[in-house]
Formats: C-alpha cells, sequence, structure tokens
C-alpha cells in the first residue's frame, strides 16, 4: 500500500515527533519559569513594572500582528479597542459600591462583546468596499473614542481619569496585591499568546497567509476573502481589549491620554514593524526592544545634551525623545521592511537553501 | 447623444450631493432659533472651508496617485505655525493689530504666503525623499507617511514648545457685523470667499488647461496617461506640492480663525480631510466641497446641540455614504 499520509498529516506527525526535542519548546519553557521567576527573585518594583507592562504590551501587539501582518488589513483602532478593555473594568470598579472578583469576569465579558460588535461594524462597512477605508474608517472611530472618553464626564471622569477601588485580593490592602495581579497577568497573557499562536497555525491562519500572499489566487481556489479577512479583525480586537483589562488592572487607573491617545497606536506599529509582520515571536522582540529603548533613550540624550551649549532647540531635541521613535520608524520601514525576526527568518531560509543546493 | 446622456447623469449625481447639503442646512432649524442657526450656519461654512483647504490636496493626490499622505495634516499645522511666526514678527511692528487696513491686508497676504512657501518645501521633501521610494505599496505609504506625520508634529514641538500659542488678528478682519439679532464675525465671511475661489480657481484649472486635463486623465487611467508620453511622476509631484500648499494655507486661516495654533491641530483637521473625502469620492475636487460643507455644518449643529457627539455624526454621515454610495457622492463610478 502506498503511503496514504497527506502532506498536512505528515507535517503534523513530524512535529508530534519532535515535539520535545526541538530547541524551541524548551527556551520556551525557560522563558516561561523566568516570567515566573522575575517578582520572586527581584524584588525591585521598577523591574516587575517592566515586566508586567512588556507582558501585556506584547498580547497587545501580537493582536495587531494577526490584524496587519496575516492580513494586510490597517487598522488604525487597535488601541480603542485596548482603551475599552481598560476603560470597561476601570469604570465597572469605579461605579460598583462593592468591587468583587466577579466584577472582573463581567468587565472581560463587556469588553469583549463591545470589541466584538465594535470591530464587526467597522469591517461591515469598510472591507466591502476597499481595504484602505478600513484605515480611515478606523482612524476616525478612534478618534471619536478619544474625544467621548475626554468629554463624556459623567461617564468617565473626562481627562482627569478614573482612579478605581480593585476586589481585595488584587488591591494594596492585601501584602501580595501586586504578586497576585502579576501572576494573573501573566497566565491571561501566556494564555492569549499561545491562542494566537494556535490561530496562525491552525488551517484557518494558512489560509489567511495564503490570501494576504495573494489574494486573486486565494479567491479563485474558492475561498471567500471576504469573510476570512474579518475573523482575525475581530479576534485581534477581542484580545486587544482583554489586553487591555490587564493593562488597567496593572496601573490601577486609566485615563484617556495614556489609552486612547494615537500615540499608543504609533507604538504599537514601531513594535510590530520593528519584531517584524505576520511573525509571532516578532511582537516579543519588538514590545522588548522598544521599551529597552525607551528607559534608556531620554537619560542618554540628556547626558549628550549636556555636552553641548544650552540653546532651546538642542534642549528640545534632548527631550522629545519620541522624535527618535518617528524617525527609528521611518528608516525602519524604508531599509529594513522586515523586521528583525523576519529578517533572521530569512537569513535561516537563504542559508538553508544554499545548502540544500549543494 | 451618448455625450448628453452622460452628461445630464453627472448632473443628476451632482445635485445629489447639493440636496444633502441644503437638506442638512434646513433641518435644525426646527429645534433652535433663527440667530443661533445663522450664527451656526456661517462658521459651519467656514470651518467646511478649512477642511476643504486640506481634503481637495489629499484627494487628487490619492485619486491621481492612489498615495494616501497620512501627513497631509501636518501641512496644515505647519502652515499655521508658519504664518504665526510672520504675523507675530509683523505684530511687533504694529503692522497686525493696531495697523492701517493696507497694513493689515499686507500681513495677511505675508502669512499665507509664508504658510504657501513652506508647504510646497515640506511638500517636496517629503515627495521626492520618502513617498517616492514607496510609490505602488500601499500599506507602506500609509504606514511611512504616518511616522513622517509623528516626525514632523515633534518637529513642531521643537520649534514652537508644545503649548498652545496666541494667535493676533489683522485689524481690518477682526470684530463682526451685525444685522437685526444675527452677528456675523467678518474673518469668516473671508474664509468663506476664499474657500469658494480655490474651489472655481482649481476647476477652472482641471476643466480649461492642458495640464489639468492631463491630470483628470491620470485620476482615470495613468497607465494610458503614460503611455501617451507624460511623465505622470512629475506631475503628480506638481499636483502634491499643490495639495501641500493648499494645505498649509488652510492651516493659516485657520489659525486666524481659532486665534491660536497647536502642535495637535494638524491631526485634528487631518481626520475631518479624511471623512471629507470618503464622502465626497478619492480625486474629486466638487466631490470634497459638498463634502466638506456637510461635515462643517453638520458638525457645527451638533456640536451647539450635543458637544461630545459632533464628531460622531459626521462618523455616522461617513457610514452611511459608504453603505449607499461606497465610492463617494462624486467618486469615479
Amino acid at each position: 500500500m502506498i503511503n496514504e499520509l497527506t502532506p498536512v498529516q505528515q507535517d503534523r506527525l513530524n512535529e508530534q515527533k519532535t515535539r520535545y526535542t526541538n530547541k524551541g519548546f524548551w527556551l520556551q519553557l525557560i522563558f516561561i519559569a523566568c516570567l515566573i521567576l522575575v517578582p520572586i527573585v527581584i524584588p525591585s518594583f521598577r523591574v516587575v513594572d517592566m515586566v508586567a507592562k512588556i507582558m501585556i504590551m506584547i498580547v497587545l501587539v501580537a493582536s495587531y500582528d494577526l490584524i496587519l501582518g496575516y492580513t494586510g488589513i490597517l487598522s488604525f483602532a487597535h488601541h480603542m479597542f485596548w482603551g475599552i478593555g481598560a476603560y470597561s473594568v476601570a469604570l465597572l470598579f469605579y461605579h460598583s459600591t462593592n468591587p468583587s472578583a466577579y466584577l472582573l469576569i463581567a468587565a472581560i465579558i463587556i469588553a469583549v462583546a463591545l470589541s466584538f460588535v465594535l470591530s464587526l461594524l467597522l469591517t461591515m462597512f469598510s472591507l466591502r468596499v476597499q481595504a484602505i477605508f478600513f484605515a480611515l474608517l478606523s482612524l476616525a472611530v478612534a478618534e471619536f473614542a478619544l474625544i467621548l472618553s475626554e468629554q463624556w464626564t459623567s461617564l468617565t471622569m473626562g481627562e482627569d481619569g478614573v482612579n478605581f477601588p480593585l476586589p481585595d485580593l488584587l488591591s494594596s490592602a492585601s501584602a501580595s496585591g501586586r504578586m497576585v495581579t502579576y501572576y494573573l497577568i501573566l497566565v491571561i497573557s501566556l494564555f492569549l499568546f499561545f491562542l494566537l499562536m494556535r490561530f496562525v497555525q491552525s488551517p484557518l491562519g494558512k489560509v489567511l497567509r495564503a490570501i494576504k500572499d495573494n489574494e486573486k489566487r486565494a479567491t479563485a481556489m474558492g475561498y471567500k476573502t471576504l469573510r476570512y479577512k474579518i475573523v482575525p479583525i475581530v479576534v485581534g480586537s477581542c484580545i486587544a481589549a482583554i489586553s487591555g483589562i490587564l493593562f488597567a488592572l496593572w496601573l490601577r487607573f486609566v485615563d484617556p491620554k495614556t489609552v486612547f491617545s494615537s500615540g499608543v497606536m504609533i507604538f504599537v506599529l514601531l513594535m510590530v514593524i520593528i519584531g517584524g509582520l505576520g511573525t509571532m515571536w516578532g511582537s516579543i522582540c519588538g514590545v522588548v526592544i522598544i521599551y529597552l529603548a525607551q528607559t534608556w533613550l531620554p537619560d542618554l540624550l540628556k547626558v549628550g545634551a549636556s555636552l553641548l551649549p544650552p540653546h532651546p532647540i538642542i534642549t528640545g531635541l534632548a527631550e522629545r525623545w519620541m522624535l527618535y521613535f518617528g524617525i527609528m520608524f521611518i528608516l525602519i520601514m524604508l531599509f529594513f521592511p522586515r523586521g528583525v525576526v523576519g529578517t533572521i527568518q530569512k537569513y535561516l531560509h537563504e542559508k538553508k537553501v544554499a545548502q540544500l543546493k549543494k | 447623444m451618448s455625450s448628453q446622456t452622460i452628461l445630464s447623469q453627472e448632473n443628476i449625481r451632482k445635485n445629489y450631493g447639493w440636496l444633502i447639503v441644503i437638506g442638512l442646512c434646513l433641518l435644525p432649524l426646527l429645534k433652535m432659533k433663527f440667530d443661533t442657526y445663522m450664527t451656526l450656519t456661517i462658521a459651519g461654512l467656514a470651518f467646511g472651508m478649512f477642511i476643504f483647504l486640506t481634503a481637495v490636496g489629499l484627494s487628487v493626490i490619492f485619486g491621481l496617485m492612489d498615495v494616501l499622505n497620512m501627513a497631509h495634516g501636518a501641512f496644515f499645522a505647519f502652515g499655521g505655525y508658519a504664518s504665526y511666526t510672520v504675523i507675530s514678527k509683523l505684530g511687533g511692528f504694529g503692522w497686525v493689530d493696531t495697523g492701517t487696513t493696507g497694513q493689515s491686508w499686507a500681513s495677511f497676504g505675508l502669512g499665507i504666503l509664508a504658510a504657501v512657501v513652506i508647504g510646497i518645501i515640506l511638500g517636496f521633501i517629503l515627495e521626492r525623499v520618502i513617498i517616492k521610494k514607496v510609490y505602488g505599496d500601499h500599506l507602506k505609504q500609509i504606514l511611512i507617511t504616518m511616522g513622517s506625520a509623528y516626525v514632523l508634529v515633534e518637529i513642531i514641538k521643537i520649534i514652537w514648545g508644545p503649548n498652545d500659542e496666541q494667535v493676533l488678528v489683522p485689524a481690518a478682519f477682526d470684530g463682526s457685523w451685525i444685522f437685526g439679532d444675527v452677528i456675523i464675525t467678518k474673518y469668516r465671511v473671508v474664509a468663506i470667499a476664499v474657500g469658494v475661489l480655490v474651489l472655481i480657481i482649481a476647476q477652472l484649472i482641471l476643466k480649461k488647461t492642458k495640464i489639468g486635463i492631463i491630470v483628470r486623465a491620470g485620476v482615470e487611467n495613468k497607465e494610458v496617461v503614460q503611455a501617451i508620453g507624460y511623465n505622470i511622476n512629475k506631475i503628480f509631484t506638481g499636483v502634491f506640492l499643490v495639495g501641500a500648499a493648499l494645505a498649509a494655507i488652510g492651516g493659516a486661516m485657520f489659525s486666524f480663525n481659532k486665534l491660536q495654533v497647536y502642535p495637535g491641530m494638524g491631526d485634528e483637521q487631518f481626520i475631518f480631510a479624511i471623512i471629507v473625502v470618503v464622502i465626497g469620492g478619492m480625486g474629486s475636487i466638487a466631490g470634497s466641497f459638498i463634502g466638506a460643507l456637510m461635515v462643517g455644518l453638520a458638525y457645527n449643529y451638533v456640536s451647539f446641540m450635543v458637544p461630545p457627539l459632533a464628531l460622531g455624526i459626521d462618523i455616522i454621515i461617513m457610514a452611511v455614504i459608504l453603505l449607499i454610495k461606497p465610492k463617494g457622492l462624486l467618486g469615479q463610478q
């Protein structure tokens, strides 16, 4: 009898055989172990704070990569979904007299439902016309969300932001409040990240990749490409909302500037591009690079400025460190469009091809 | 015969847009007093003109070359700041708020001129250095111009500081006319006149001159224009510069209306410009005009009644137009 396995089954069999001998698997385990150990080994709040924020951002950036990297559709409203999550948990806790942990589940449901409906509406209105309209419509809607959060003061407290009480388990009332929050963030972020990994490796993810490579070909093969494109947008937006909930829990404070301003979107874009579009691991890379740069760059610039004669323009150049991220963004787009992980993958691929040729 | 029917169809399409504008104009009368209504309408029309000046370049640039220039709002902000710099210098000589009529017209003209110059310089740099490298790749264009917009706004913050700056108004444009209960701000009338003037000049250039015909043909089908032997890239650079200059003029004019300049002004305006371009149709100047009027009027009426929802009404109009006419009111069908 001839071999009846299809290529997909063959792939899966191979994967199952090498699952535990694979280097990547052990690397992932070590990575997770490090994350678990961080708050125990390093008691400094600054480090724990950064690691927690990095984990939250990784989920946000990875979910954005699902939209941009796997469908090629540009959304400028991703930070809006993030903000919806953050605000839903903040407002629920703020307006409830007795904050209990059940409200957290309610917040997740509300945030996911809102994001689901909104992202579905956005796609319904724009994608059927032209992919570019999604960028335009989402930009306008995100701006509207910023204005609403600033001006609908009876609900959102306006620009002052929401300073909300947390359930005892997570709040500073109990000594281990931060620790519990940290591990909650760790567990949920890990779950969401592996969910995203699973999503892009699923048959659906493969169809998406085919659509991105050549939409006409995918249509010719009988896939209804429009429907397939809607799925990652909706899933990505909902995951962003959950990431926003985690962010609000960690910060214990939400205001329009930190979640709804377009600067957040620029940061997410920068992280996705640096890491590499269409590579989930790239999002980890991008977030870590940008966070490290963000911690060191302002100090570095101040040192640089102190060497030069004092002039308003020079101090301005030193203070507005965001400028350099913008310039970096343009340069990367021009000369390095695959990002870090994408470039490494390309290099490995070329090496493999060269070896096979020999 | 066939051209006749096309013409009449086009007429119907045009009237359709105007009917919506007029209908929208009259709707708020049900709820408010006549004098408030008039003030709001004039303010809305003037606001529409600022948006039109930004949107027209964006629309033609997209129509001609498929380039969505996200940095268009930055031209608007730079225009405002350039004119602010010139006006505050002239204010030091006493030309602006205390000068004669001639001096205030001259300072107004010089402010606009400064905006035009900086718009052209910035447009040239952006087009030649950055956008040229990513022709034909939508995603990269949007991302790169978005990054450029961000850098440009940061540069504004470095040069002029991150805070609002007060803008002087030339004496001849200050104050208002009063007819009975209706108060009409002088400057808004000037703004409306400039907007209409730009529309008429742009339409004349597009309809009557050779360059205009090439541009219109390019919007319709750029490959054919290239095949005939025109260098579409050069024409595109020209259109891009004109668009940037118009946005800068819009910014300068807006600064006199708002009485201040601030780094975020371009980003806010860009949102409206996008809505207008979607409503009016990519590549259509008349469409941008109609769209700008709709957006400006609706925004002003609603911001009087329910302030937080003002931008929402524009988004709703955009969504409805996307549903009924996906290519915009006057877009290429």
